[in-house]
């Protein structure tokens, strides 16, 4: 019989819950959790579980990775299953991270299951078969039957359909198909045209991609009395990193006060950006954040006032949509104090 | 205009000492349609074959298809192209239904050249595996031509198109089994009932892109490279005004098979008076400069909406460069307020992954989509061969190649092949008859 072996997080591992979200990966032979319930479908033995904590993949995620993948090192493996993670983020992007590191490795199917909503799906989904999962766990069920679906089918070398019909993201990938109904492009054409020129609902067969392009903002008509915040996605943070903002793939944010500060001292503050060498931003967090150069502006008069706060997260591997999520969290900010124009830094 | 076609099925082929239709059966003597062919006399080799579904027979490289058509009043079926220049779309022409006249190069092949398979998995991938087809297989003396890669294929396709119409003329005195008739009023001349409906236009974006003429679409014999487009009567394609040309990869091929029969067309005829109120045809091109393809959309998009279309329905053929002139007529008729429907192929890549069309706008949101030019197809070997498969890996066919590091060659010692759909004759069939669509996965 063919073998399997699962990934799953603390939680799932009945380890613990949010307090337990640090520990460190370990495998045990057999079925923990979910896997108990993959077996009953699965075309193949799950001979092991891999229990990782979240925080511990989010935070020392190579230290994760490089221990997880000795584990498996030697082990007769098939597939290699991870979730389901449902809406949880971490879980999500813990899971996509180590399906992709087995799969690099050991060069084996590996499937998840994730719900739309889940910042993984956007980060992995071009790289791996993600099932489209509920959102809560009480859709267990549902989802590892799914995931039991498409796994039977690759283990058994069975071809793999289409994204729609069988439950996954799409993958970046069109092909062409024929269709089983053999109805003929005229058909289509004629189906569509109709509903169009009547306003009624139709289904493209090519989509094409929203380019979500933002006007450029008319000029400050005068700076001199203008208002201006500072935003960044360079990742610099009070060195304590109070709101936890991730390194890379962010999906939080933070604001801080720098009304009474010169400057954004050396060791005060760092970035916390996993995309470029921090070194200079370290040394010196206002080439990044120029608060310096900013309170000298004040001083000569260049513009009207700053905004007290400056706004924080990380670029690198940030989805469009958590991005855009991020920006309509501090927009109310800034218009209730009433700012005229913001420096976005980028790094 | 109304056109008549009446229609003689074509259930079975065979050779024999006459040319004659009977109960359903084509007679053809070979000796005498071979003499007719050459005298051209470009023509140095020729031979016919009879290629019915289920023949294990593969082609290539095909060349040209035409639905063998005679008129009973004696005018040409090709008019300015095989025959002296009349008006078509008009009165009776008599066709041999299930059947085609299939133009294969004896040795030589070309860019533009394809594959066409009568049995197997092949088969489906062009509707020629379908019908039953009359094979001319010929060689020529352009030897100016012979080892490029784009070819003109004047002697063979005109070889075609002649014989086609030889024929055909064997039912001229004969009762056809039934008859289709195309009948548009005038687009200012029309009753409430079809007024009220909301009117449509189809634009037909044909091959043009060689500047050097003998290569594009011709319109009554006439280069399509040289007209902005213009307003024609559905009739006129259905019925011989248009002859394919021979530019592109060829999956992305309509021939002249494919105008002579457009279901884009029939379908629109279907619904008119019905559901729209089909306005007729307006005829554009394909063009290589930008500002070429520009002057064309704004052409599409004035004639639209100068004749009040509501709708419109663009199809190219053609990928790739010509994607820029699909793109852009079908936003210059969006920015007109005409609500357009799109029909294309794609080209995403062997691995599915690259961009659908060189150029995307969101303005484009119906669009039908036939296939993928780069899928790879792999094919066992077939009994017969008809012309020569190395064509497929050595004359530069767009889907074909002669080595490659990870595929080896197109064509295997055994006759099996491996090749991109590009080189399937027709085979993406965006006139309409595509069963085939894209899925993401």
């Amino acid at each position: 019989m063919k073998k399997a072996i699962i990934y799953i997080n603390q939680f799932f591992g009945q380890i613990g819950g949010e307090e337990k979200a640090d520990h460190a990966p370990e495998i045990r032979a057999g079925q923990v959790g979910p896997a108990t319930e993959m077996a009953k479908s699965l075309d193949a033995e799950i001979t092991h579980t891999v229990i990782c904590g979240d925080n511990f993949m989010g935070s020392n995620t190579e230290e994760a990775i490089a221990a997880i993948l000795g584990m498996l090192e030697g082990k007769e493996m098939d597939i290699f299953l991870a979730g389901p993670a449902f809406q949880a983020g971490r879980y999500g992007v813990a899971c996509g991270t180590i399906c992709k590191a087995v799969k690099e490795k050991f060069n084996i199917p590996v499937v998840t299951s994730m719900n739309i909503e889940n910042p993984g799906v956007e980060m992995f989904k071009k790289e791996m078969y993600i099932m489209q999962g509920g959102n809560i766990a009480a859709r267990m069920r549902k989802d590892v039957k799914a995931m039991m679906a498409l796994s039977n089918k690759l283990l058994s070398g069975e071809e793999v359909g289409c994204a729609e019909d069988e439950g996954y993201f799409a993958r970046g990938i069109r092909r062409q198909v024929w269709r089983e109904d053999g109805i003929p492009a005229s058909e289509r054409m004629i189906d569509m045209l109709k509903k169009k020129l009547n306003a009624q609902p139709f289904q493209t067969e090519l989509p094409i991609p929203k380019l979500d392009r933002v006007p450029i903002a008319p000029a400050i008509k005068d700076l001199k009395t203008a208002r201006i915040a500072l935003v960044t996605t360079g990742g610099i943070v009070p060195v304590e990193n109070p709101d936890r903002i991730q390194s890379a793939s962010a999906t939080r944010w933070g604001r801080y006060e720098v009304s009474a500060l010169e400057r954004l001292k050396t060791g005060e503050y760092k970035t916390i950006h996993a995309g470029f060498d921090p070194a200079a931003a370290d040394a010196d967090p206002n080439v990044i954040t120029p608060v310096d150069a900013l309170k000298v502006l004040l001083q000569e008069g260049v513009y009207g006032s700053l905004h007290p706060y400056f706004y924080s997260t990380v670029g690198t591997g940030t989805t469009q949509a958590e991005a855009q999520r991020m920006a309509n969290e501090m927009v109310p900010y800034l218009k209730e104090d009433q700012v005229d124009g913001v420096i976005m830094v980028s790094t | 205009m109304r056109l008549e076609i009446g229609n003689f099925y074509v259930r079975d082929i065979v050779l024999g000492s006459d040319l004659v239709y009977e109960n359903g059966t084509l007679t053809i003597n070979k000796e005498e349609a071979l003499k007719f062919i050459c005298e051209d006399d470009r023509i140095t080799e020729a031979d016919i074959y009879i290629a019915k579904p289920g023949d294990k027979i593969r082609m290539c490289p095909v060349k040209e298809a035409i639905e063998p058509r005679v008129r009973p009043d004696g005018r040409s079926v090709f008019p300015g192209y095989e025959g002296e220049l009349a008006q078509a779309g008009d009165g009776v022409t008599y066709a041999l239904k299930n059947c085609s006249v299939l133009v294969v190069g004896r040795h030589w092949g070309g860019f533009q050249d394809g594959i066409i398979d009568m049995s197997g998995e092949g088969q489906k991938y062009t509707l020629f595996g379908e019908l039953n087809n009359i094979v001319l297989v010929a060689d020529t003396n352009e030897e100016f031509e012979k080892r490029e890669q784009q070819k003109k294929n004047d002697a063979l396709r005109r070889a075609g198109h002649r014989l086609a119409e030889y024929i055909a003329a064997t039912v001229k005195d004969l009762q056809p089994e039934d008859a289709e008739v195309y009948e548009l009023e005038p687009m200012i001349r029309r009753t409430e009932d079809v007024e009220k409906l909301p009117s449509v236009v189809y634009v037909m974006q044909p091959q043009s892109q060689m500047e050097e003429m003998g290569y594009n679409t011709l319109v009554y014999g006439w280069d399509m490279n040289h007209m902005v487009p213009t307003v024609m009567h559905p009739n006129e394609i259905l019925d011989g005004a248009v002859i394919s040309g021979s530019f592109m990869p060829v999956s992305s091929k309509w021939s002249t098979y494919d105008y002579q029969n457009c279901p884009n067309i029939k379908a629109l005829y279907q619904e008119h008076g019905k559901t729209i109120n089909f306005l007729g045809i307006v005829m554009s091109n394909l063009n290589v400069a930008l500002e070429q393809k520009e002057r064309a959309a704004l052409f599409v998009a004035q004639l639209a909406k100068t004749l009040g279309a509501d709708g419109a329905v663009v199809a190219e053929e053609g990928y790739g460069n010509p994607d820029a002139d699909f793109i852009g007529c079908y936003v210059a008729l969006e920015d007109a307020g005409v609500k357009t429907v799109g029909v294309t192929n794609e080209c995403t890549g062997r691995d599915g992954q690259s961009q659908p069309l060189v150029t995307l706008d969101e303005k484009c949101d119906a669009i039908v989509s036939c296939g993928n030019v780069s899928e790879l197809i792999k094919l066992p070997p077939m009994d017969i061969v008809l012309g020569e498969l190395e064509a497929l890996g050595r004359d530069g066919l767009s889907g074909g190649w002669a080595d490659d590091e990870l595929l080896g060659p197109s064509v295997k010692p055994d006759g099996s092949i491996i090749m991109e759909n590009n080189a399937m004759f027709c085979g993406d069939r965006v006139c309409g008859w595509s069963t085939k669509t894209m899925k993401e996965f």
